[in-house]
């Protein structure tokens, strides 16, 4: 399993932070435990090479990428095979684009070195659109071996759906991205309720803090364009798993939390995570029968600067889920004792103008279980008097007896997930009045958008 | 006032829909952004913009726009115009920009903003 961030800028782009150079990225994108980025410019990748040496002297994996905005200003984000292609379709890109940068209104256009030295400025209009229709820019990128995905679909401005009302039939589009505003939960349901298309979370960073804050989780034996290209075609047993905003979404945090539980040698993990509405109160449980903790480690566990790992992949950790407890009124509690296994327990004020959103649980089972095949996962969800509930020992019964985490095994939880999910969010006749902005009337209406495809 | 009548008044062309171009305008929309147009415009709007992909008639299909106007010299795409001519809905082109589009058609009575 293998974390990406799949859009960010560099210094080149006009509107990114002049300390978005490539020592710079990567290393904010290692501190984040990522795996692997894709640097995104503006309709250029004159920096790539450099961001790609900087990530060679740390390990990270640095994928080709380049944003094109199309004639009908239309963001899309080109993921390549190698340097190679994308200055193939930089050329292609560069011979449609006109204009020249202003920097007093749009900012700089650093070219930098690895060490984030300044080579030049680029004065071309990287920050304006190319004459290419959004049909041409996905050929072009196709052209170049690489895949095509709509940026940003959640953002109005220049977001595909946005500029364009809704995505063109025939649009012969790979994915999907979903930008750091929206909780993947909430975008599947808009954007692809069928499963048409894969969706990727990418943080879109102009700045080095915004690294990492949105992130994909994909099956892959290395993370390389060829392995994410068959992982978003659904190939040779690679798929995108999910993704979330791991300093926000609570999905993440219970997903650090099963990791840890894992690492600490549980057999089983039951996660129930329960939306009180008659009491405002949402509460997260995470059980497991571990090697538990001693109370010295128990009050250490709460402390932002403790950790038995070297390298996190997701969440903050149980000091920042206390920090997310405490800001939502409602607090965290951790039970536990060597050899008893380990009890977190989080509460949080359900209408709490504070309280995180809950994200996608669905990419937290899908992760936890895709690396973990001999831990058996419970996972229970209730909303008001709905419950729905998963045991993958069950699943795996049903599947056979065999592994989930082969791509049929995935198949079958995703569908076993987004089922129970559903019949969370059904409309219930007895109680009409939810709460407000639900994503029920959203969700109908972008689903009109579909029936034109 | 019919969209046939509008036409001439922006020395402009129709494209598309020609035989629709009898339908009757009754106000007016100016707006390149897609999802806007969807969201607020009124049936039997006038659309003014330059956004000129496809999906303009699609959208104008859905919210029953009486016509579209592409300002600025702006040329449709092949695909546009086909269907256009699909969907009935009258496309015409005008060398003016949008912003004298829209003044003109003011000018002669239509109005934006009105309340469905």
């Amino acid at each position: 399993m293998f974390t990406l961030d799949t859009h960010m800028h560099t210094c080149l782009s006009p509107c990114a932070d002049l300390d978005m150079h490539p020592t710079a990225i990567v290393a904010t994108a290692i501190q984040a435990g990522l795996d692997g980025i894709v640097v995104c410019d503006h309709n250029s990748a004159e920096n790539l090479a450099a961001v790609q040496r900087a990530g060679q002297r740390v390990g990270l994996s640095v994928l080709a990428g380049m944003e094109i905005a199309s004639a009908e200003e239309v963001h899309v984000v080109a993921l390549l095979p190698d340097l190679e292609a994308a200055l193939k379709l930089q050329r292609r890109v560069y011979a449609e684009l006109p204009g020249k940068n202003d920097e007093e209104a749009f900012g700089m256009q650093v070219v930098a070195g690895e060490d984030g030295e300044v080579l030049g400025f680029n004065q071309r209009l990287l920050i304006g659109a190319t004459t290419m229709s959004v049909e041409e820019v996905v050929a072009a990128i196709h052209d170049a071996g690489g895949v095509a995905v709509a940026a940003h679909v959640d953002r109005e401005g220049f977001g595909i759906i946005g500029q364009l009302g809704m995505i063109p039939p025939g649009l012969a589009l790979d994915a999907l991205e979903v930008s750091r505003l929206t909780p993947l939960s909430v975008a599947r349901l808009k954007y692809v309720p069928s499963g048409e298309l894969p969706l990727l979370c990418g943080s879109d960073a102009h700045e080095p803090k915004f690294v990492g804050t949105a992130v994909t989780f994909m099956l892959l034996q290395e993370p390389t364009f060829a392995e994410v290209n068959a992982a978003l075609a659904e190939k040779s047993g690679r798929t995108v798993l999910g993704g979330g905003r791991p300093m926000e979404d609570l999905s993440m945090h219970i997903l650090d939390i099963a990791q840890n539980s894992i690492e600490a040698g549980a057999s089983s993990v039951e996660i129930s995570l329960v939306e009180d509405i008659a009491r405002d109160l949402l509460e997260i449980e995470v059980r497991d029968d571990g090697k538990g903790m001693d109370p010295e480690t128990i009050a250490k566990v709460a402390d932002p600067f403790f950790t038995t790992r070297t390298t996190r992949k997701v969440g903050m950790g149980l000091a920042f889920l206390a920090q997310a407890a405490q800001a939502a009124g409602g607090e965290l509690s951790i039970k536990s004792e060597p050899g008893q296994g380990t009890r977190v327990k989080a509460s949080f004020g359900l209408s709490h103008i504070d309280r995180a959103p809950i994200g996608d649980v669905e990419t937290t089972l899908m992760v936890l279980l895709a690396g973990h095949d001999n831990v058996d996962l419970t996972f229970r969800h209730s909303i008001g008097g709905r419950e729905f509930s998963l045991c993958t020992a069950d699943l795996k019964e049903a599947a056979g007896g065999g592994p989930l985490s082969t791509p049929a095994g995935l198949a079958l939880l995703r569908q076993a997930i987004r089922l129970g999910e559903s019949s969370l969010r059904e409309p219930d006749p007895a109680r009409q009045t939810r709460r407000p902005g639900n994503q029920t009337a959203a969700s109908l209406e972008v689903n009109n958008e579909y029936r034109d495809r | 006032m019919r969209v046939a009548d509008i036409a001439p008044m922006l020395n402009g062309t129709i494209v598309g829909g020609i035989e629709a171009a009898d339908k009757e305008a009754n106000g007016g929309y100016v707006s390149d952004l897609l999802s806007d147009v969807m969201g607020n415009a009124n049936a039997g709007d006038v659309w003014v913009t330059i956004q000129k992909h496809v999906n303009t008639i699609a959208v104008a299909h859905l919210r029953d726009i009486a016509a579209i106007v592409l300002a600025n010299g702006r040329q449709p795409e092949d695909e546009t115009v086909r269907r256009a001519a699909e969907e009935q809905v009258p496309v015409i082109l005008t060398q003016l920009p949008v912003f004298d589009v829209a003044g003109i058609l003011y000018g002669v009575g239509l109005r934006g903003g009105r309340k469905p």
